[in-house]
């Protein structure tokens, strides 16, 4: 069956292309914090994070298998889905993932491509195809969860950082040796990223082999399959540093050291031990949420309301929006050759197109911005914060630091 | 089924090893300064983010790394203790993340 196999390798080869720009789009995650303060050079940072994507991905595959053993119910007792279903999922949630990048609307890569998917696979097959308890406990209380721990772990952990520094006003308190603790903490989320990220491409490549009947159902990800996610994701992340390094001097979130160490110890825990729990969590949003959680943990902070809605929402609308892609795209693919043509069609336009309009706007403020970002600017920090005033302390000579 | 145990898990390790991570470098950062090794990182590249940091306030903040460290009151023999104290903590602290990293990869224990 040469049509078939040639569906496959379609497949195979859009699904390489959503962990490009998976990676293209969550180079910031790791890298924003440290380049934000100095601690790593942005080429170097952005070189480590591309290697340690890659060997993350080699790490752990329990992700996988939760994408290509659970949420949709295929083998026996279930639906077959088909090769199509899974190349509609795709195009949807690439387009999504542009369109969004683009409109500088924080989303998530994982929740498009699961929203993809799903849309996908309930107008193919139908409502019952799609196991929804799977979808609930492993994709969407995760991604409801996961931001919330990331941010109450991140607050924590930047006020011990800053409690068990402290010293008196004026005396020098070391914290800018923070900045080499960086170089650890953000190299750690960039492994993490890739435990999680790639292996989401992963399960679904899997899917497809399972669906083609190259694989046994409920089998894991072959070596190959590891090895071209992995180089995917890196190559991705690569390139999308010239966007973090152009984003330079346009103006961060001002993030501190000690702030910035904190924050990316818990991204990396909380990622890492998802991972391991096979949550697939958006690393984005758990990225998001430390910064924010950070931020708070500083004195003399407060929440921008609107801005936290604002990522919110943006959220909010990824799953069902790319659902709706998603869904759209499988109805072309289900007029057979033609519609599956037209998708194609379709998609690479849309791509170009907006590949097109970024080059002509690239140096525009939002395009550049990214979601980290985005998430400092939720919290809302006074230039001098008063210090509490304790006996014997609030009657010291001040002395701007 | 929602595995409510499984969320209950996530927190309690990310708390408990972030907090552990942070602690303890925290600690060898505190230490060193206590022993008179103030660890002064410039950053590598000014962006938006950092207030820049005029060669001569550079100078001023060495400056007065050097006088904190000289004022230091304690006895040479604590000072070495300190910063001794200081560098085991960021060991601790690199084991940690080691043993972390052994954790989450099923290749090495199985």
């Amino acid at each position: 069956m040469p049509e078939f196999s040639l569906i496959i390798v379609l497949v195979i080869a859009l699904a390489l292309i959503f962990d490009f720009t998976n990676g293209f789009h969550d180079t910031a995650n790791a890298m924003a914090t440290p380049i934000a303060t100095g601690a790593m050079k942005p080429k170097v940072a952005v070189g480590v994070a591309a290697i340690l994507n890659l060997v993350g991905a080699f790490l752990s595959t329990e992700v996988a298998r939760t994408v290509s053993g659970g949420i949709i119910k295929e083998g026996d007792g279930g639906v077959l889905i088909t090769p199509e279903l899974i190349f509609a999922g795709l195009i949807g949630a690439i387009v999504w993932n542009l369109v969004t990048w683009l409109m500088g609307l924080p989303s998530s890569s994982s929740h498009a491509l699961f929203g993809g998917l799903i849309g996908a696979t309930i107008i193919g097959i139908g409502t019952q195809a799609v196991d929804y308890n799977v979808v609930a406990a492993k994709v969407i209380l995760p991604a409801l969860i996961a931001p919330l721990i990331a941010g109450g772990v991140a607050l924590v952990a930047t006020r011990l950082a800053y409690t068990i520094t402290r010293r008196d006003v004026g005396k020098p308190d070391g914290r800018g040796g923070f900045r080499y603790a960086q170089i650890f903490s953000s190299s750690l989320v960039a492994l993490a990223h890739g435990t999680n990220d790639a292996q989401k491409t992963m399960g679904v490549i899997t899917l497809t082999l399972i669906a083609g009947g190259f694989q046994a159902v409920g089998s894991g990800p072959t070596f190959w399959v590891i090895a071209a996610c992995a180089l995917a994701i890196a190559v991705g992340t690569y390139t999308g540093g010239w966007r973090i390094i152009r984003t330079m001097g346009t103006g961060l979130t001002e993030i501190k050291p000690a702030q910035g160490f904190a924050a990316e110890t818990s991204t990396a825990a909380t990622i890492l031990a998802s991972s391991h729990l096979g949550f697939a969590l958006s690393t984005t949003q758990v990225a998001s949420g430390s910064v924010i959680g950070s931020g708070l943990g500083r004195r003399g902070s407060t929440i921008r309301w609107g801005m936290a809605g604002r990522i919110a929402l943006g959220w909010v609308m990824t799953l069902p929006a790319s659902a709706i892609m998603g869904a759209f795209a499988a109805g072309l693919a289900l007029l057979g050759p033609i519609g599956i043509v037209l998708d194609m069609v379709i998609g690479t336009i849309v791509i170009m197109a907006l590949f097109r309009w970024s080059r002509r706007n690239r140096v525009s403020h939002h395009t550049l911005l990214n979601d980290i970002d985005d998430a400092g600017r939720v919290v809302n920090i006074k230039k001098t914060p008063r210090r509490p005033t304790r006996r014997g302390r609030g009657d010291r000579k001040k002395v701007s630091l | 089924m929602i595995d409510w145990s499984a969320f209950l898990i996530v927190s309690a390790a990310s708390l408990f090893s972030a907090a552990l991570l942070v602690s303890l470098y925290s600690l060898g950062l505190r230490l060193l300064t206590t022993a008179g090794r103030i660890p002064l990182v410039e950053p590598h590249e000014f962006t938006g983010a950092i207030t820049v940091l005029s060669p001569k306030k550079a100078a001023k903040q060495v400056k007065r790394a050097r006088k904190a460290a000289a004022a230091n009151p304690l006895a040479p023999g604590l000072k070495r203790l300190a910063l001794y104290a200081g560098y085991a903590c960021f060991v601790l602290c690199g084991i940690a993340v080691l043993y972390g990293v052994y954790l989450i990869v099923p290749a090495l224990h199985r």
